[in-house]
Protein backbone atom coordinates (compact mmCIF):
# COMPACT_ATOMS: atom_id res chain seq x y z
CA UNK A 1 0.00 0.00 0.00
CA UNK A 2 0.87 3.40 -0.66
CA UNK A 3 2.06 5.50 2.11
CA UNK A 4 -0.26 8.70 2.17
CA UNK A 5 0.79 12.14 3.92
CA UNK A 6 -1.45 13.63 5.98
CA UNK A 7 -1.76 17.18 6.33
CA UNK A 8 -2.27 18.79 9.82
CA UNK A 9 -6.03 19.43 8.98
CA UNK A 10 -6.44 15.21 8.24
CA UNK A 11 -5.56 14.56 11.57
CA UNK A 12 -7.31 17.06 13.19
CA UNK A 13 -10.57 15.79 11.77
CA UNK A 14 -9.13 12.38 12.76
CA UNK A 15 -9.34 13.36 15.86
CA UNK A 16 -12.25 15.27 15.97
CA UNK A 17 -14.51 12.01 14.44
CA UNK A 18 -12.73 8.76 15.68
CA UNK A 19 -11.32 10.42 19.41
CA UNK A 20 -13.99 10.01 21.36
CA UNK A 21 -14.71 6.45 19.90
CA UNK A 22 -10.84 5.04 19.97
CA UNK A 23 -10.70 6.73 23.97
CA UNK A 24 -13.71 4.01 24.50
CA UNK A 25 -11.25 1.41 22.58
CA UNK A 26 -8.43 2.17 24.65
CA UNK A 27 -10.37 2.48 28.17
CA UNK A 28 -11.44 -1.01 26.90
CA UNK A 29 -7.67 -2.09 27.86
CA UNK A 30 -6.09 0.01 30.45
CA UNK A 31 -7.44 0.63 33.57
CA UNK A 32 -6.99 4.49 33.78
CA UNK A 33 -9.33 7.04 31.71
CA UNK A 34 -6.25 9.08 31.88
CA UNK A 35 -4.02 6.59 30.60
CA UNK A 36 -6.13 5.84 27.78
CA UNK A 37 -6.21 9.44 26.72
CA UNK A 38 -2.64 9.32 26.89
CA UNK A 39 -2.62 6.62 24.66
CA UNK A 40 -4.59 8.22 21.99
CA UNK A 41 -2.99 11.85 22.39
CA UNK A 42 0.35 9.17 21.69
CA UNK A 43 -0.77 7.84 18.65
CA UNK A 44 -1.99 11.56 17.17
CA UNK A 45 0.85 13.24 17.80
CA UNK A 46 2.97 10.76 16.49
CA UNK A 47 0.92 11.64 13.38
CA UNK A 48 1.48 15.12 13.39
CA UNK A 49 5.19 14.97 13.91
CA UNK A 50 5.64 13.21 10.36
CA UNK A 51 6.53 9.92 12.44
CA UNK A 52 4.85 7.55 10.92
CA UNK A 53 3.73 6.75 7.16
CA UNK A 54 0.27 6.37 7.07
CA UNK A 55 -1.08 3.65 5.37
CA UNK A 56 -4.21 4.07 3.05
CA UNK A 57 -7.12 3.38 5.54
CA UNK A 58 -6.13 5.74 8.32
CA UNK A 59 -8.61 4.67 10.93
CA UNK A 60 -7.20 1.25 10.39
CA UNK A 61 -3.80 1.97 11.74
CA UNK A 62 -5.97 3.89 14.43
CA UNK A 63 -7.28 1.52 16.09
CA UNK A 64 -4.22 -0.99 15.91
CA UNK A 65 -2.03 1.97 16.70
CA UNK A 66 -4.11 2.38 19.87
CA UNK A 67 -4.50 -1.32 20.38
CA UNK A 68 -0.96 -2.20 20.27
CA UNK A 69 0.50 0.81 22.52
CA UNK A 70 -2.67 -0.14 24.97
CA UNK A 71 -1.53 -3.07 25.07
CA UNK A 72 2.37 -1.95 25.75
CA UNK A 73 1.41 -0.05 28.46
CA UNK A 74 -0.63 -2.84 30.07
CA UNK A 75 2.52 -4.91 29.65
CA UNK A 76 4.96 -2.17 31.24
CA UNK A 77 3.39 -2.70 33.98
CA UNK A 78 1.59 0.98 33.13
CA UNK A 79 -1.12 -0.03 35.41
CA UNK A 80 -1.23 -3.67 36.55
CA UNK A 81 -5.10 -3.11 38.60
CA UNK A 82 -7.46 -5.54 37.15
CA UNK A 83 -9.79 -3.12 34.52
CA UNK A 84 -12.05 -0.86 36.61
CA UNK A 85 -15.21 -1.57 36.01
CA UNK A 86 -16.14 1.67 38.23
CA UNK A 87 -14.49 3.60 36.09
CA UNK A 88 -17.25 5.64 33.24
CA UNK A 89 -15.76 5.89 29.81
CA UNK A 90 -19.08 5.83 28.30
CA UNK A 91 -21.63 8.36 29.51
CA UNK A 92 -25.81 7.23 29.02
CA UNK A 93 -27.52 10.38 27.55
CA UNK A 94 -30.50 9.54 30.28
CA UNK A 95 -27.94 9.55 32.95
CA UNK A 96 -28.33 5.46 33.05
CA UNK A 97 -25.43 5.00 34.71
CA UNK A 98 -25.60 1.33 35.71
CA UNK A 99 -26.40 0.69 32.31
CA UNK A 100 -23.31 2.12 31.39
CA UNK A 101 -21.05 0.12 33.53
CA UNK A 102 -22.70 -2.73 32.33
CA UNK A 103 -22.04 -1.67 28.75
CA UNK A 104 -18.32 -1.58 29.60
CA UNK A 105 -17.95 -4.66 31.34
CA UNK A 106 -19.62 -6.40 28.36
CA UNK A 107 -17.67 -4.92 26.01
CA UNK A 108 -14.38 -5.69 27.83
CA UNK A 109 -15.74 -9.48 27.99
CA UNK A 110 -16.18 -9.53 24.39
CA UNK A 111 -13.26 -10.74 22.18
CA UNK A 112 -11.11 -8.10 20.88
CA UNK A 113 -11.86 -8.57 17.06
CA UNK A 114 -15.98 -8.28 17.96
CA UNK A 115 -15.28 -5.20 19.94
CA UNK A 116 -13.32 -3.41 17.81
CA UNK A 117 -16.30 -3.88 15.37
CA UNK A 118 -18.83 -2.61 18.12
CA UNK A 119 -16.80 0.25 18.95
CA UNK A 120 -15.89 1.32 15.34
CA UNK A 121 -20.00 0.64 13.51
CA UNK A 122 -21.23 2.58 16.89
CA UNK A 123 -19.07 5.11 18.39
CA UNK A 124 -16.92 5.74 14.78
CA UNK A 125 -19.68 5.83 12.40
CA UNK A 126 -18.27 3.09 9.88
CA UNK A 127 -20.50 1.19 7.75
CA UNK A 128 -19.61 -2.87 8.03
CA UNK A 129 -17.75 -1.97 4.75
CA UNK A 130 -15.82 0.33 5.51
CA UNK A 131 -14.93 -1.69 8.69
CA UNK A 132 -13.98 -4.79 6.50
CA UNK A 133 -11.22 -2.63 4.53
CA UNK A 134 -10.07 -1.17 7.60
CA UNK A 135 -9.33 -4.71 9.11
CA UNK A 136 -8.50 -6.03 6.34
CA UNK A 137 -11.06 -9.04 6.11
CA UNK A 138 -14.15 -9.81 3.86
CA UNK A 139 -17.53 -7.86 4.96
CA UNK A 140 -19.01 -11.34 5.63
CA UNK A 141 -16.31 -11.78 8.84
CA UNK A 142 -17.00 -8.59 9.89
CA UNK A 143 -20.99 -9.35 9.72
CA UNK A 144 -20.54 -12.43 11.67
CA UNK A 145 -18.37 -10.46 14.52
CA UNK A 146 -20.65 -7.92 14.87
CA UNK A 147 -23.91 -10.14 14.83
CA UNK A 148 -22.95 -12.14 17.49
CA UNK A 149 -21.06 -9.23 19.67
CA UNK A 150 -24.80 -7.27 19.44
CA UNK A 151 -26.01 -10.40 20.54
CA UNK A 152 -24.06 -11.00 23.58
CA UNK A 153 -24.50 -7.43 24.86
CA UNK A 154 -28.07 -7.49 24.19
CA UNK A 155 -28.28 -10.04 26.59
CA UNK A 156 -26.01 -8.41 28.51
CA UNK A 157 -28.09 -5.02 28.77
CA UNK A 158 -31.61 -6.42 28.68
CA UNK A 159 -32.32 -5.77 31.57
CA UNK A 160 -31.29 -2.05 31.38
CA UNK A 161 -33.29 -1.84 27.41
CA UNK A 162 -36.76 0.07 28.01
CA UNK A 163 -39.50 -1.78 25.56
CA UNK B 1 -28.97 -6.78 10.00
CA UNK B 2 -32.76 -6.86 11.66
CA UNK B 3 -35.13 -4.46 12.96
CA UNK B 4 -34.15 -5.77 16.54
CA UNK B 5 -30.23 -5.11 15.64
CA UNK B 6 -31.46 -1.67 14.20
CA UNK B 7 -33.35 -0.72 17.60
CA UNK B 8 -30.71 -1.97 19.36
CA UNK B 9 -27.53 0.17 17.73
CA UNK B 10 -30.08 3.13 18.45
CA UNK B 11 -29.84 1.61 22.13
CA UNK B 12 -26.44 2.05 21.87
CA UNK B 13 -25.88 4.96 20.59
CA UNK B 14 -27.55 6.82 23.74
CA UNK B 15 -24.29 5.76 25.11
CA UNK B 16 -21.62 7.80 24.61
CA UNK B 17 -17.42 8.19 25.05
CA UNK B 18 -16.46 11.59 26.31
CA UNK B 19 -14.55 13.62 24.09
CA UNK B 20 -10.40 13.31 24.91
CA UNK B 21 -8.94 16.35 25.99
CA UNK B 22 -7.46 18.86 22.91
CA UNK B 23 -4.75 17.92 21.15
CA UNK B 24 -1.20 20.09 22.91
CA UNK B 25 -1.62 21.71 19.31
CA UNK B 26 -5.03 22.76 19.70
CA UNK B 27 -4.89 24.16 23.06
CA UNK B 28 -3.41 27.26 21.28
CA UNK B 29 -6.70 28.38 19.83
CA UNK B 30 -6.71 31.23 17.00
CA UNK B 31 -8.33 33.86 19.33
CA UNK B 32 -4.89 32.99 21.80
CA UNK B 33 -2.66 33.41 18.45
CA UNK B 34 -4.48 36.71 17.25
CA UNK B 35 -3.86 37.88 20.82
CA UNK B 36 -0.43 37.21 20.86
CA UNK B 37 0.25 38.11 17.49
CA UNK B 38 -1.12 41.75 18.50
CA UNK B 39 1.14 41.65 21.30
CA UNK B 40 4.00 41.07 19.40
CA UNK B 41 2.93 43.56 16.66
CA UNK B 42 2.94 46.37 20.03
CA UNK B 43 6.25 45.65 21.02
CA UNK B 44 7.78 46.00 18.00
CA UNK B 45 5.92 49.13 17.04
CA UNK B 46 6.80 50.56 20.20
CA UNK B 47 10.67 49.57 19.73
CA UNK B 48 11.19 50.62 16.87
CA UNK B 49 9.43 54.00 17.61
CA UNK B 50 12.06 54.06 20.49
CA UNK B 51 14.91 53.08 18.55
CA UNK B 52 14.19 55.57 15.80
CA UNK B 53 13.56 58.46 18.47
CA UNK B 54 17.12 57.48 19.87
CA UNK B 55 19.01 57.38 16.14
CA UNK B 56 16.76 60.82 15.38
CA UNK B 57 17.01 63.54 18.16
CA UNK B 58 14.05 66.02 18.05
CA UNK B 59 14.46 69.30 16.66
CA UNK B 60 13.21 70.94 20.21
CA UNK B 61 15.94 68.93 22.11
CA UNK B 62 18.64 69.88 19.85
CA UNK B 63 17.11 73.87 20.41
CA UNK B 64 17.69 73.13 24.07
CA UNK B 65 21.16 71.89 23.50
CA UNK B 66 22.00 75.36 21.54
CA UNK B 67 20.08 77.65 23.51
CA UNK B 68 22.00 76.33 26.78
CA UNK B 69 25.26 76.56 25.20
CA UNK B 70 24.68 80.17 23.95
CA UNK B 71 23.10 81.58 27.22
CA UNK B 72 25.98 79.77 29.76
CA UNK B 73 29.12 79.36 27.61
CA UNK B 74 30.66 79.10 31.03
CA UNK B 75 29.11 75.26 31.53
CA UNK B 76 31.21 74.12 28.36
CA UNK B 77 33.99 75.33 30.85
CA UNK B 78 33.44 72.35 33.18
CA UNK B 79 33.44 69.71 30.51
CA UNK B 80 35.56 66.82 30.87
CA UNK B 81 38.82 68.89 29.64
CA UNK B 82 38.95 70.89 32.60
CA UNK B 83 38.39 68.81 35.64
CA UNK B 84 39.38 70.15 39.04
CA UNK B 85 41.22 67.01 40.48
CA UNK B 86 43.90 66.89 37.71
CA UNK B 87 44.38 70.96 37.73
CA UNK B 88 44.46 70.72 40.75
CA UNK B 89 47.38 68.24 40.93
CA UNK B 90 49.31 69.73 37.83
CA UNK B 91 49.13 73.06 39.81
CA UNK B 92 51.08 71.29 42.81
CA UNK B 93 53.67 69.28 40.85
CA UNK B 94 53.99 71.68 37.65
CA UNK B 95 52.50 75.21 37.34
CA UNK B 96 53.97 76.15 34.60
CA UNK B 97 52.61 73.52 32.68
CA UNK B 98 49.16 74.26 34.63
CA UNK B 99 49.02 77.74 33.09
CA UNK B 100 49.87 76.54 29.72
CA UNK B 101 47.39 74.54 29.94
CA UNK B 102 45.00 76.96 30.93
CA UNK B 103 45.74 79.33 28.05
CA UNK B 104 45.01 76.52 25.86
CA UNK B 105 41.40 75.08 27.26
CA UNK B 106 40.68 78.94 27.67
CA UNK B 107 40.93 79.51 23.65
CA UNK B 108 38.65 76.33 22.92
CA UNK B 109 36.31 77.55 26.41
CA UNK B 110 36.21 81.11 25.72
CA UNK B 111 34.73 83.13 23.14
CA UNK B 112 36.56 83.79 20.14
CA UNK B 113 37.60 87.50 20.53
CA UNK B 114 40.21 87.28 18.15
CA UNK B 115 38.11 87.45 14.56
CA UNK B 116 37.44 90.89 13.01
CA UNK B 117 33.53 90.11 13.49
CA UNK B 118 33.32 88.64 17.17
CA UNK B 119 31.17 90.21 19.76
CA UNK B 120 33.35 91.00 22.24
CA UNK B 121 35.63 93.16 19.30
CA UNK B 122 32.20 94.67 18.31
CA UNK B 123 31.42 95.57 22.02
CA UNK B 124 34.97 96.98 22.58
CA UNK B 125 34.65 99.37 19.69
CA UNK B 126 31.28 100.71 21.16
Amino acid sequence: MEPKKLTGEDVRLLYDRHGPALLAYACSFVADAGIAEDIVHQVFVKLLQGETAMPEVPVAYLYRAVRNTALNARRNGFRNAPLDHATSWLVHRGGDREAALALQAALIELPEEQREVVVMRIWSGMTLEEIATAAGVSLNTIASRYRYALEKLRERLKPYEKP
Amino acid sequence: MTWQDDRFEHYLREFQPPKPRALPWQTRTLPELLRRLAAAAVVTVVLGTSLWFAMHPSERGRTEIVTNGALAPEQKATGASLSLLPLTQLAVSDPVRLDAQLAAASRRVLPDFRGERSTLRVLAKE
